[in-house]
């Protein structure tokens, strides 16, 4: 008995691509399957690859956009068919690719009268456009228009609440979901004890990732999430070997990071966020106005640059290097 | 029986004609009659002669265009010129010049009028008509059945006519006082001769007079002086003697017959048919004969002859439309005109004048601003979506002068009468206390002439069996008299002969007959229905209850961004759409030229038309219109295609909602109570989002200190909440609001004495000898929840009558809002629901497909409402989404066939399983019910559960609005407790049974908190924010609270004394206390 349990768990478990089909260019579809699996176990991976495929996997969109000239995202511009307003929902639409993480800027400059589609679109190198003939806006009028935009690697959506921005420069309330849909499916073979299943998974993508790669990184973003369990309660930090772990660190992470190494150690800060360090808001307000999102950012900076940065007062710089010295127990670098 | 014959097809009759027929009947006959009836108006001596030739009046086009009238808060009007003439016979000079009498607000294609920027309707009030109604009814004592004739005037006056358990006949004119019918006659001027002459029952007449003491016969009965003196008497219980004279017969005149014996046309004529009398048309006062005639008539009906009236029949009901208010404004008006024209006229001989300088204009001007402003039935236009206003517009109401009131109507009036087939929706009404008081008129129906509502019919001819439409009107004569089959032939069974029945109706019961007795067939299945009503799918499947609180609840779906067509419905959504006027549609066939956000402009033959579209404009109810190209440039269209899309169109089709993937099942207890839970996609995808457009208005007035003040330097503020504003001191356009900032800053100057009031101006005065401002801040500021983008800044410059400068900021701004927790969703079927929770998509439950759930509805809301119509709605939308079809249902489809509605929606889902290679679509052991998967475990639920498509609205009802909380804020005046509602900052009732809870629990200290110092204790109340400030112990109220105080001094008003006394227990001293 005991025996024929091992041997089944003994088989090396195998993935495979079914089927993969681009229905198009915003839609494609994919069939894997995972075989062999011990009863019950195509449950437990199915159940959580499809809620990770669901809701973590990562996408590219544009989330800023800027206009000149316009005042308010209701108004209409004489020469487009659309409204301003229609104009960022087209832009919203678009599908991108992007293997960086960060803020990246592209634009649009268009002369009228034509059509504007994303093909229009002057990309950075790293990011690509799924589909080119997503509409943007009808020009009818011998017009030209400068557009720029702002795009962004993140996941899940977001929603602008309270958009103080200067003129010009509107958010868009953007949704990273490359993964329409997911689904999967059980099915058992064998009879007896010597029951196994194998599990299909179906994985419809919007075209920023195929299947395959949506798989991929669903998989890798569900193990991260793991990872913290295969390390003993408290302890030293040395096994971890992925970022994605020192994430999920309590705060403050003083005593972990005193004795890491140099790049985890940036790798960790770079995914502490200066809103965490509680600066006041006027503080925090400038800092990010200079471009300072993480505490890998701000170590970037010495203290004689900081003083430099605009309306960063000098009690300010002071206030900052306090919080770094205090809960990190960290020096900014000297010029 | 009217035959308006219009052979073969027939439409339906657009919507907002109701409206516009009637302003038409206004401005075509009723300025005509009405100025005809103005007098030639000549001064005392006879020397001038001031007459108007009413036929050949002008209007003038309006100066400004409508939509102006709106943006400048101006109304839209049209200038009346009538051409006058004056004649002088001493100098034999006569003048002829146009005059200018005075502005009339002008109708829109909508059905609406614009009076001061503000869109306004007047709705058609229904009434009882002028007349006589006889009846039987109780006595006071509730034993005897007396007979009553009520004669109702044109203004909605009652006298009646009764007869008592002594057989006397009396004219009851109040509820008090009453009249004896001889007395009466003779006052009117008739003798005893005449009346014994022209009465049925002379022997009757002759017993009332012999009821009477002797010396009352002789003196009063043979003088008319008397009679009246004796009327006048009774009528305003005046005692002592009188002595007649002309004045007193022209008070009563004026005051008794005048008023409550108008009868008007219809009046008249109701009448003469009613009593068989042969009056002429154009005798609008109630003669004699008509009470001798009336009071023959009821002693008839005491005898058995003659029929008694239903008062809630619609025969004895008549509209009363536009066109007859501002017919009535216009008469009240020129009889104004008419007495300062004599007035004027009088000075005016020996100046030279001309006929303009005897009218005034600013007479009808004011009349019918009053009239726009402040009449019950020009309402304030609810614009929440296109169909809320076409049905505000065919609204009919009981309510308003001559009508009924919320109060005192009783359920009979407020039940459906069966003469309203087809004539008045048996649905439509709002809830509440104004239930049955406020309906709606049915799609088909149509105002005749009178006043009187016609429903149209197919008649069946008896030879040819050919059908032609005829408009019936209400009534025993008319539809009662007829047998009308309620459907068509196609219902019959056709293959046996004998079996060819149907239902009918007729003298107001349902019977079934066969069909060779039938008169009449509707015309449509909707026929009876209004237009909220006729947009239900499957609506016969629904309890009239909820089918009520559906097409009520259509009303109040917000504009959504991207709207979308609904897969199940009725067919009379592209009709809704285009006789609302959101849609823009071409007025003559061309090319497009040129198109834009702005403007389409196409072109025929050279000539160009300029159609102008709205982009994010505020309506009446802070919803967003809005109307997107539909056509490209280069295309050629037709007179009367679609050129744009409104806010809430989808191809010209109305389309209130979304279709979204419901699942009938309870989720963790979500749902429980009519509360729904959603995915949030519903969020992100901006399924449910909608603009709104909100207005803040502010007043620069004139103060004794001087002029207000717009400015940007307001130095009682920081920078920070003024940072939006420009150099002039208005918000800046496109900057981003949130709650607190000035969006226009205004100092009110002010006396120094009062700013030295304040304590910093004190001490500054003090210390430095500072000049303080003089100014005290009157900023405009956005309010909690009023953030958003402003759109735009109006400055408004008004000048009014009296020279004054008015002058109004308004700050337009607009929200994006998405749907959130506690906003209300309902669908077409009266089921709604507020949303209690927004799941993560991979929470919810998912199809077979992998495809989650939208929203997840309790079904045990279905069962008791009984609203089946949502589930029947839901499966063809599931099937229609997979084949990409949309339905088109017509209902009542059970009278073909028994479970006509199901054998149409399994097969479609049959269907669209076979298409899309779906198996799961449709299962044959649970058709319509599918296997759900849990999003959180991956278990199969046990059940299987109904799912489809389902047309869900987000309603105008959304937490953004509601949400509320106060700390501090305003008391009333007497009791001392907190206000109620938002707008006053109110508080929150701790009432009886909140009170019985905080019992429950044993909370003591928390129940005395509540109800003194947080409500109406006032010394604790102000010190406990020291004690809070201070951290001091919370002061302890020891005394009663104000309102039991109140409690005492109301009760010492009856004489009754409370006080509370301590008896000490060892000296037995009384120790009284003053409450």
């Amino acid at each position: 008995m005991i025996r024929d349990k091992i041997s089944v768990s003994i088989q090396t478990l195998r993935w495979k691509c079914i089927e993969s089909r681009a229905y198009s260019k915003r839609l494609h579809y994919g069939r894997f399957a995972l075989s062999p699996l011990r009863k019950g176990r195509a449950d437990t991976i199915g159940i959580a690859m499809r809620r990770a495929l669901l809701g973590e996997v990562e996408g590219t969109c544009i989330t800023r956009v800027k206009l000149e000239n316009i005042k308010h995202e209701y108004s209409a511009i004489i020469g487009i068919e659309e409204s301003v307003h229609d104009i960022l929902m087209n832009l919203k639409e678009i599908v991108l690719r992007s293997d960086s993480y960060g803020i990246r800027e592209a634009s649009i400059y268009i002369v009228g009268p034509r059509n504007v589609t994303a093909q229009d679109i002057i990309l950075p190198p790293s990011v690509k456009i799924i589909d080119t003939t997503q509409h943007i806006a009808r020009l009818t009028k011998s017009i030209t228009s400068d557009i720029r935009l702002q795009i962004e690697k993140n996941r899940g959506y977001i929603i602008h609440s309270s958009n103080n921005y200067q003129d010009g420069i509107f958010p868009i309330d953007a949704v990273f979901m490359p993964v329409r849909d997911a689904n999967y499916s059980i099915h058992s073979y064998g009879s007896g004890n010597e029951i196994q299943e194998v599990l299909f998974l179906e994985i419809w993508t919007n075209g920023g990732l195929t299947p395959r790669e949506a798989l991929y990184e669903a998989s890798r973003n569900l193990i991260d999430l793991f990872i913290p369990f295969l390390h003993g309660e408290e302890q030293n930090i040395d096994g971890m070997n992925n970022k994605k772990g020192s994430n999920m660190l309590p705060f403050p992470l003083s005593h972990v990071l005193t004795d890491t190494g140099e790049t985890k150690e940036k790798i960790a800060f770079k995914h502490i966020f200066i809103d965490q360090l509680e600066l006041p808001p006027k503080t925090y307000n400038s800092l990010r106005r200079a471009n300072i999102h993480t505490l890998l950012d701000l170590l970037n900076y010495s203290r004689e640059d900081l003083m430099k940065i605009e309306h960063l007062e000098k009690e300010s710089v002071e206030q900052v290097l306090e919080v770094l010295r205090k809960r990190f127990a960290i020096d900014p670098p000297r010029n | 029986m009217r035959l308006d014959e219009n052979e073969g097809a027939f439409t339906i009759p657009e919507f907002g004609k109701i409206q516009f027929e009637g302003f038409c009947r206004f401005i075509d006959q009723g300025l005509m009659e009405e100025l005809h009836n103005f007098p030639k108006i000549e001064d005392t001596d006879k020397e001038i002669e001031f007459s108007l030739f009413g036929n050949e009046y002008e209007l003038a086009e309006p100066f400004i265009k409508e939509r102006d009238a709106v943006y400048q808060s101006l109304t839209y009007y049209s200038e009346l010129y009538v051409p006058a003439r004056s004649i002088r016979r001493n100098s034999r000079k006569i003048q002829k010049q146009t005059v200018f009498l005075g502005n009339i607000p002008l109708m829109n294609s909508h059905g609406t009028f614009v009076v001061n920027g503000i869109y306004r309707i007047v709705v058609n009030q229904i009434l009882i008509s002028p007349g006589i109604y006889y009846r039987s009814e109780l006595d006071h004592n509730r034993i005897n059945y007396i007979y009553t004739g009520t004669l109702i005037s044109d203004w909605g006056r009652r006298s009646k006519l009764e007869i008592d358990v002594g057989e006397r006949i009396w004219a009851r004119v109040s509820r008090k006082r009453k009249i004896s019918i001889p007395v009466l006659l003779s006052a009117m001027g008739l003798n005893l001769e005449e009346i014994l002459d022209n009465t049925h029952y002379p022997k009757r007449f002759l017993f009332l007079l012999k009821k009477k003491e002797r010396w009352e016969r002789e003196e009063y009965l043979w003088s008319r002086e008397k009679a009246i003196l004796e009327f006048y008497k009774k009528l305003y219980c005046v005692s002592g003697d009188l002595v007649f004279s002309e004045s007193l017969c022209k008070e009563l005149q004026e005051k008794f017959f005048r008023q409550r014996c108008e009868l008007g046309k219809i009046g008249r004529r109701n009448l003469n048919q009613k009593l068989n009398l042969d009056i002429p048309e154009n005798e609008i006062f109630s003669l004699p004969q008509d009470v001798l005639a009336a009071v023959d008539y009821l002693i008839g009906v005491k005898f058995g002859m003659g029929t008694l009236d239903d008062i809630d029949h619609l025969r004895n009901r008549r509209i009363r439309s536009v066109a007859d208010l501002l017919q009535n404004q216009f008469r009240l008006t020129l009889g104004h005109l008419e007495d300062t024209v004599r007035r004027t006229i009088h000075g005016a001989t020996k100046r030279r004048s001309t006929p303009q300088n005897l009218v005034t204009s600013t007479l009808f001007k004011n009349t019918f601003q009053d009239f726009f402003g402040s009449h019950p039935l020009s309402q304030f236009l609810d614009q929440t979506n296109p169909l809320t206003e076409i049905a505000h517009g065919r609204k009919l109401s009981h309510l308003g002068p001559g009508g009924l009131t919320g109060r005192t109507a009783s359920f009979r009036t407020r039940d459906i009468h069966p003469s309203y087939y087809g004539r008045i929706c048996p649905i439509d009404t709002s809830e509440g206390m104004n239930a049955g008081l406020v309906s709606s008129l049915s799609i088909h129906a149509k105002i005749g002439d009178c006043g009187s509502l016609q429903s149209p019919f197919y008649k069946i001819s008896e030879r040819s069996r050919e059908e032609h439409m005829v408009y019936l009107l209400p009534g025993e004569d008319e539809d009662e008299y007829y047998r009308i089959a309620t459907g068509n032939s196609l219902a019959l069974n056709q293959g046996i002969q004998e079996e060819q029945i149907t239902p009918a109706r007729y003298r107001q019961e349902f019977i079934v007959i066969a069909w060779e007795q039938i008169h009449f067939r509707s015309i449509f299945p909707f026929q009876y229905f209004s237009v909220g009503v006729s947009l239900i799918p499957f609506l016969e499947h629904n309890d009239a209850n909820r089918a009520l609180m559906g097409s009520n609840m259509q009303r109040q779906a917000v504009p959504l961004f991207r709207p979308e067509k609904c897969i199940a419905g009725t067919g009379l959504e592209g009709q809704a759409a285009l006789d609302s006027g959101s849609v823009a549609i071409a007025t003559q066939e061309g090319r497009i030229e040129y198109i834009d956000a702005v403007n389409i402009t196409s072109s025929i033959n050279g000539d160009t038309v300029r159609t102008e579209s709205v982009i994010y404009q505020r309506s009446n109810t802070n919803t967003c219109t809005h109307q997107k190209p539909q056509v490209r440039q280069g295309e050629c269209v037709k007179k009367g295609q679609i050129l744009a899309d409104g806010a809430t169109t989808v191809g010209g089709e109305l389309s209130l909602g979304k279709n979204v993937l419901v699942a009938y099942m309870p989720w963790e207890g979500y749902n429980f109570e009519d509360a729904i839970l959603i995915s949030e996609r519903l969020v992100y995808e901006d399924i449910y989002t909608s603009f709104h457009i909100v207005r803040y208005r502010i007043e620069i007035c004139m103060t004794s200190q001087g002029p207000e003040r717009i400015t940007r330097e307001i130095p009682h503020l920081d920078a920070h909440s003024l940072r939006h504003l420009d150099e002039n001191g208005l918000v800046m356009l496109g900057s981003w609001i949130e709650t607190g900032d000035v969006l226009v800053g205004k100092l009110t100057p002010q006396t120094t004495e009062e700013s030295l009031c304040t304590p910093e101006g004190r001490l500054l005065q003090t210390i430095f000898g500072i000049e303080v401002s003089t100014a005290r801040e009157s900023c405009l500021r956005a309010p909690i929840g009023g953030k958003g983008r402003v759109i735009d800044v109006r400055w408004i410059n008004r000048v009014d009558d009296s020279g004054d400068n008015a002058e109004t900021v308004h700050v337009y701004i607009s929200q994006k809002r998405k749907i959130q927790v506690g906003d209300k969703v309902a669908g077409r079927h009266g089921n709604k629901g507020i949303i209690s929770i927004i799941l993560p998509r991979q929470d919810m439950p998912y199809l077979q497909n992998g495809i989650p759930v939208d929203m997840v509805l309790n079904p045990l809301g279905v069962p008791s409402r009984m609203n089946v119509g949502q589930i029947f709605e839901c499966l063809p939308g599931l099937a229609g989404n997979l084949m990409n079809k949309h339905y088109r249902i017509t209902p009542f489809d059970e009278k073909y066939e028994r479970e006509a509605s199901r054998k149409l929606v399994f097969p479609e889902l049959y269907k669209a399983s076979e298409q899309t290679a779906n198996p799961w679509v449709f299962e044959p052991d649970h058709p319509g019910k599918h296997r759900l998967i849990d999003g959180r475990t991956g278990a199969v639920f046990e059940q299987p559960v109904t799912i489809g498509k389902a047309y869900m609205s987000k309603l105008s009802h959304q937490v953004d609005e509601k949400i509320h909380a106060r700390s501090s804020g305003p008391y009333a005046r007497v009791t001392q407790q907190p206000l109620r509602g938002k707008s006053k900052r109110g508080g929150q009732r701790i009432g009886e049974m909140e009170v019985w809870a905080l019992e429950g629990f044993g909370v003591a200290y928390i129940l005395q908190e509540m109800l003194t110092l947080k409500s109406d204790h006032i010394r604790t109340r102000n010190e406990v924010l020291g004690a809070i400030i201070t951290g001091g112990p919370i002061p302890k109220p020891d005394t009663a609270p104000e309102s039991f105080r109140l409690l005492i001094r109301e009760l010492r008003s009856l004489a009754l004394e409370l006080n509370h006394a301590i008896i000490s227990e060892k000296d037995f001293q009384i120790d009284r206390e003053e409450v």
